[in-house]
């Protein structure tokens, strides 16, 4: 009679009164009194904790640990950084698999590997036998280290009590910490097995256990048992072994590409020689490129797959029952069960979850590989063959804080096309227009950072002739690098570019300007698209090699959507062949201040990455970005690295109260001319290059990715209204700018005041741009953006470098600069900051305060105000007939 | 654990509650919804269905397992239950309210308890 293995914190289930049951050789509690389904729910709803010490955990090191793990793991050990997980499967030598797997490197030299309970032993003698021919070694620790999943919305807020607010980790999937909770050192992962976008695995050495568990659960977690955990990690559609990996029904080993994790989890890197399994992993991938393809002429490596069934008839299925198509049998199912939900109702960002929950009758199951989502298929439930479907997936986390069921529905019927007669279509367009214009223009305070009114000059030069023109134009070498225009009627428009590019000039102050891209992102492409051109300007006979490594701020820091992977630099940005990934490395950032750039740090990464492009710029900002420091960085390395500096809100603000980018080093400059700058949408592009230098071939390549390479028509009109914004700018701009930056202080200070949570450096009042960012409360932004916009106080909700996504956003961006230009000053701003306490804090409806305040200040400043000008614009209004 | 006295009893854990002579709601113990955990799922008998007693007439579910519910009487099934369809959870919640089948034209008893007798019988298992 064997005995059952028990964790560090067995006594603790067994005196909560859990029902403990045999697990892989291990005495493990399947629930708790409080049972299944309220456990899972709790789950999805607050905070479970699950016991998860029964599973394998061994710590690799050693000269050779790296290469004995690549050659043992289908995942790509070389690219794991430092205090990153990553899941990986054990193959065996015919691309199935052994276990599957988590690899974390809490440590630089030391991997820490998790497997499943039940597979341990066949794992560690697999693994025993393996690492003899490598210069490593392996500990088990899973006597020593105690591990606790907590795993739930609620569960950063829980471990934070512990950790006295220090953030647990990055708030990304698989990053990993070390710290101290109440005295006691602990090693977190953002991992789980629940699919909650929220949620942690902690381990703690076991004399620790039962003090941790039983502070979270004073804390407000509840125990969940190993019944909930299945219920879960169903629901996110995750492979259990023995289930949905290993054997199928059948008996027949599952191939290790059936499993639609296995794309993230399997790698060919060079650097993973001829790993264990390699060869049939490779005919698997090429069978399930042919899939993915609809290709279904070769399936015989992959014939079958495992897809998310739902059940649509009444009943529940369960594992081992068998899928029919169409009359011919195609597979099983691998896992099933009845598993709850939240009802919700509403929807998009007004989604809201309800108390009332139902159930759901969901699975996986091992299906011939040419079943497609939408698929009707039939379960055969103890002799009755029940209605289901193939659904695409269970459950979507790209919502946090809460993982959202999908349940499954068919398509929606297509809306029927508009018809009929567009006259009282276009009348009604007109009214609308007109409310929305006045609602935004006289009614509302407006404090998105991103926008500006331009002024009446502006404007009607905007609407007027050319602005329905084309002037495509391009150097010609023939006549001295003077510019041919393609089309007729152009003299007017060539003169105001002209005049444009020299204010710009002055502006700006640099050597070259490019006018012709229509926005900030598309300046940003022109450049990108440039610097690709320039790299492989002497090898045009091959693919070009792409950029990299790429130094940026970081999305989630606040850094350009322009300036990531997703945006602008999507089609130029290469992939590292040791890592897989893309060649970007970010701006570290202060650990006291998570919005200024930590310059010690950057100096380090520079030293390590040696960039070929740096990218300053950033569009949740309160600071000067450290151009001189990181160009002198650059010159002392002796490195070849250009310097960019995507200023886009704050290109208004160059000058003396800002930063001077070119003066600091940087030598490519990019903006939005509408942001704090006054112009109309547009963007423009800057460059220090002047001619004899070698990188002033760089520069003739950006004007030429910008036309023809970004517009064939560059847009006359606001080009027009552009150089009146600019002539307005070169005015005006000590003035304006000293007011924008001493209201965004004043601003700040009046929001602390007043009792909000003002984020940024009180030492320097808080911004020093046109940006001041408050704290709400995590997952509160949008509504409380929400709430101010029917207040007609208009502002961003935005997620914190310390939120997972937009959804949890708990903070609000504002900008002082449109407000500023209809006359606001520090009495003003402090006035609003009250309002804005008093609806925020106090939930006061404040719209007729809003009304009333900005009724008083419809007047536009920093423009030009001479009788002469308005009675030459009212010719203007007149003779366009606008 | 309750055992009301009113009702009768069977050693597969169903109650029988008699409405006359031939006629009775048959449904699980408070002891067997215990053990069974959360029912989310209940396959219910169809109208006219002949039962025999001591053989599963119906059966139910719980998040792990399928459980057969054996008949207290040979009959035929009158009506089902059906509200018990959308919510299992009223057998784990009220396993005495929540009938799951009215038996009529009863011609047999399976061995029957009185409740005293029953909960004698579960306290040795």
């Amino acid at each position: 009679m064997s005995v059952l293995k028990r964790t560090q914190l067995y006594g603790i289930h067994v005196a909560a009164g859990a029902a403990m049951v045999d697990f892989g050789g291990w005495e493990m509690p399947i629930e708790y009194p409080s049972k299944i389904v309220a456990e899972h729910l709790y789950t999805r709803h607050a905070c479970s904790l699950f016991d998860v010490s029964h599973m394998g955990r061994v710590l690799v090191d050693g000269p050779e640990a790296v290469s004995f793990l690549q050659h043992v793991l289908s995942s790509n050990v070389s690219a794991l950084d430092l205090n990153q997980a990553q899941y990986a499967i054990i193959p065996n030598e015919r691309g199935g698999a052994v276990d599957d797997a988590y690899l974390y490197r809490f440590e630089e030299e030391r991997f820490l590997l998790v497997v499943n309970a039940a597979n341990t032993d066949k794992d560690l003698a697999h693994l025993n036998e393996q690492i003899k021919a490598y210069d490593a070694k392996m500990t088990v620790i899973t006597g020593d280290w105690a591990a606790i999943a907590v795993q739930g919305p609620k569960s950063k807020e829980i471990l934070q009590a512990l950790s006295g607010g220090k953030a647990i980790t990055e708030p990304v999937k698989n990053a990993l910490n070390t710290l101290q909770f109440e005295g006691h050192t602990v090693r977190v992962a953002k991992t789980g097995y629940t699919g909650e976008p929220l949620g942690y695995e902690v381990y703690i050495e076991s004399a620790g256990a039962e003090w941790l568990w039983n502070r979270l659960i004073e804390l407000g977690a509840k125990p969940a048992g190993l019944g909930a955990r299945d219920t879960l990690r169903l629901e996110a559609c995750l492979p259990l072994y023995g289930h949905d990996m290993g054997d199928d029904p059948e008996g027949k080993e599952i191939p290790i590409f059936a499993v639609p994790l296995a794309k993230f989890a399997v790698s060919f890197a060079p650097q993973k020689g001829d790993y264990i399994g390699r060869k049939e992993l490779e005919k698997q991938y090429e069978a399930f490129k042919r899939i993915q393809n609809r290709d279904f002429s070769d399936t015989a490596d992959l014939p079958r797959r495992i897809l998310p069934i739902t059940l649509l008839d009444k009943g529940v299925m369960r594992a081992g029952m068998p899928v029919y198509k169409g009359g011919k049998q195609i597979g099983f199912v691998t896992s099933g069960t009845m598993v709850p939900y939240y009802r919700h109702e509403g929807e998009g960002l007004q989604t809201v979850i309800l108390e009332e929950t139902a159930k759901r009758a969901i699975g996986l199951a091992i299906v011939d590989s040419d079943t497609l989502e939408d698929d009707e298929v039939q379960v055969d439930v103890r002799g009755k063959r029940l209605k289901a479907v193939i659904a695409p997936y269970h459950m979507r986390v790209d919502a946090p804080p809460f993982a959202r069921p999908i349940l499954y529905r068919p398509d929606e019927e297509e809306s029927a096309n508009p018809s009929g007669d567009r006259v009282p279509k276009a009348l009604e367009l007109i009214g609308r227009a007109v409310e929305n214009h006045v609602w935004r223009q006289e009614q509302c305070v407006n404090l998105i950072p991103s926008e500006m009114t331009p002024s009446r000059a502006v404007r009607l030069l905007c609407a007027s002739d050319p602005s329905f023109r084309y002037a495509e134009h391009k150097k010609v070498k023939s006549f001295y690098d003077a510019d041919v225009f393609y089309y007729q009627g152009t003299e007017f428009i060539d003169e105001v570019e002209q005049l444009l590019v020299e204010e710009m000039k002055a502006f700006l102050g640099c050597a070259e300007v490019e006018t012709r891209a229509i926005s900030g992102q598309m300046s940003n492409t022109a450049v990108f698209s440039a610097l690709m051109d320039w790299k492989n300007r002497l090898d045009r006979k091959h693919d070009p090699k792409r950029l990299g490594y790429i130094m940026n701020n970081h999305i989630i820091k606040g850094g350009h959507l322009s300036a990531q992977p997703m945006g602008a630099l999507h089609d130029y940005i290469a992939i590292d062949p040791v890592t897989e990934r893309h060649a970007l490395v970010n701006f570290p950032v202060c650990a006291d201040n998570i919005y200024k750039i930590d310059v010690e740090e950057t100096r380090k990464a520079i030293e390590q990455y040696r960039p070929e492009f740096i990218i300053f710029g950033k569009s949740m900002v309160l600071h000067r970005e450290p151009v001189a420091a990181i160009r002198k960085f650059v010159d002392d390395m002796g490195l070849q690295t250009t310097i960019m500096y995507d200023m886009a809100h704050v290109l208004g603000l160059i000058g003396d109260h800002f930063q001077k980018p070119f003066e600091e080093g940087a030598e490519i400059v990019t903006g939005s001319t509408h942001k704090t700058f006054f112009g109309p949408q547009r963007g423009v592009i800057g460059v220090n290059y002047k001619k004899g230098e070698l990188k002033y071939g760089l520069w003739e390549t950006i004007e030429s990715r910008a036309f023809p390479g970004s517009v064939s028509n560059h847009h006359l009109g606001t080009q027009l209204g552009l150089l009146m914004a600019a002539y307005e700018m070169n005015q005006f701009k000590d003035v304006y700018q000293k007011a924008v930056v001493s209201n965004a202080k004043s601003f700040a200070k009046s929001l602390k005041a007043a009792g909000l949570d003002v984020a940024g450096d009180p030492a320097i009042g808080y911004t020093e741009t046109h940006q001041v960012i408050v704290n709400v409360g995590y997952g509160t932004g949008p509504d409380v953006a929400m709430r101010l916009e029917r207040n007609n106080i208009i502002c961003n909700y935005q997620a914190t470098p310390e939120e997972e996504g937009f959804t949890a956003s708990g903070a609000l961006r504002m900008g002082v600069n449109e407000m500023t230009r209809f006359g606001f000053g520090p009495k003003e701003f402090d006035q609003l900051a009250n309002i804005l306490a008093d609806c925020i804090l106090r939930g006061r409806e404040v719209k007729e305060d809003i009304v009333r305040l900005r009724a008083g200040y419809q007047q536009m400043h920093y423009c030009f105000d001479e009788k002469q000008v308005s009675e030459a614009l009212n010719g203007l209004a007149k003779k366009t007939g606008i | 654990m309750t055992f009301p006295a009113e009702l009768k009893y069977s050693k597969d854990h169903e109650w029988v509650k008699m409405l006359d002579g031939a006629t009775a709601l048959v449904g699980i113990t408070d002891f067997a919804q215990s053990e069974l955990g959360d029912l989310v799922f209940i396959n219910l008998p169809q109208e006219g269905d002949d039962v025999t007693a001591d053989e599963a007439f119906c059966d139910v579910e719980s998040v792990k397992a399928v459980s057969d519910v054996v008949s207290p009487v040979t009959g035929v099934v009158e009506e089902a239950n059906t509200e018990l369809e959308d919510e299992p959870q009223k057998l784990n919640e009220d396993p005495y309210g929540a009938w799951i089948a009215k038996i009529k034209d009863i011609s047999a008893f399976g061995e029957l308890l009185s409740a005293e007798e029953y909960e004698a019988f579960i306290e040795k298992k």
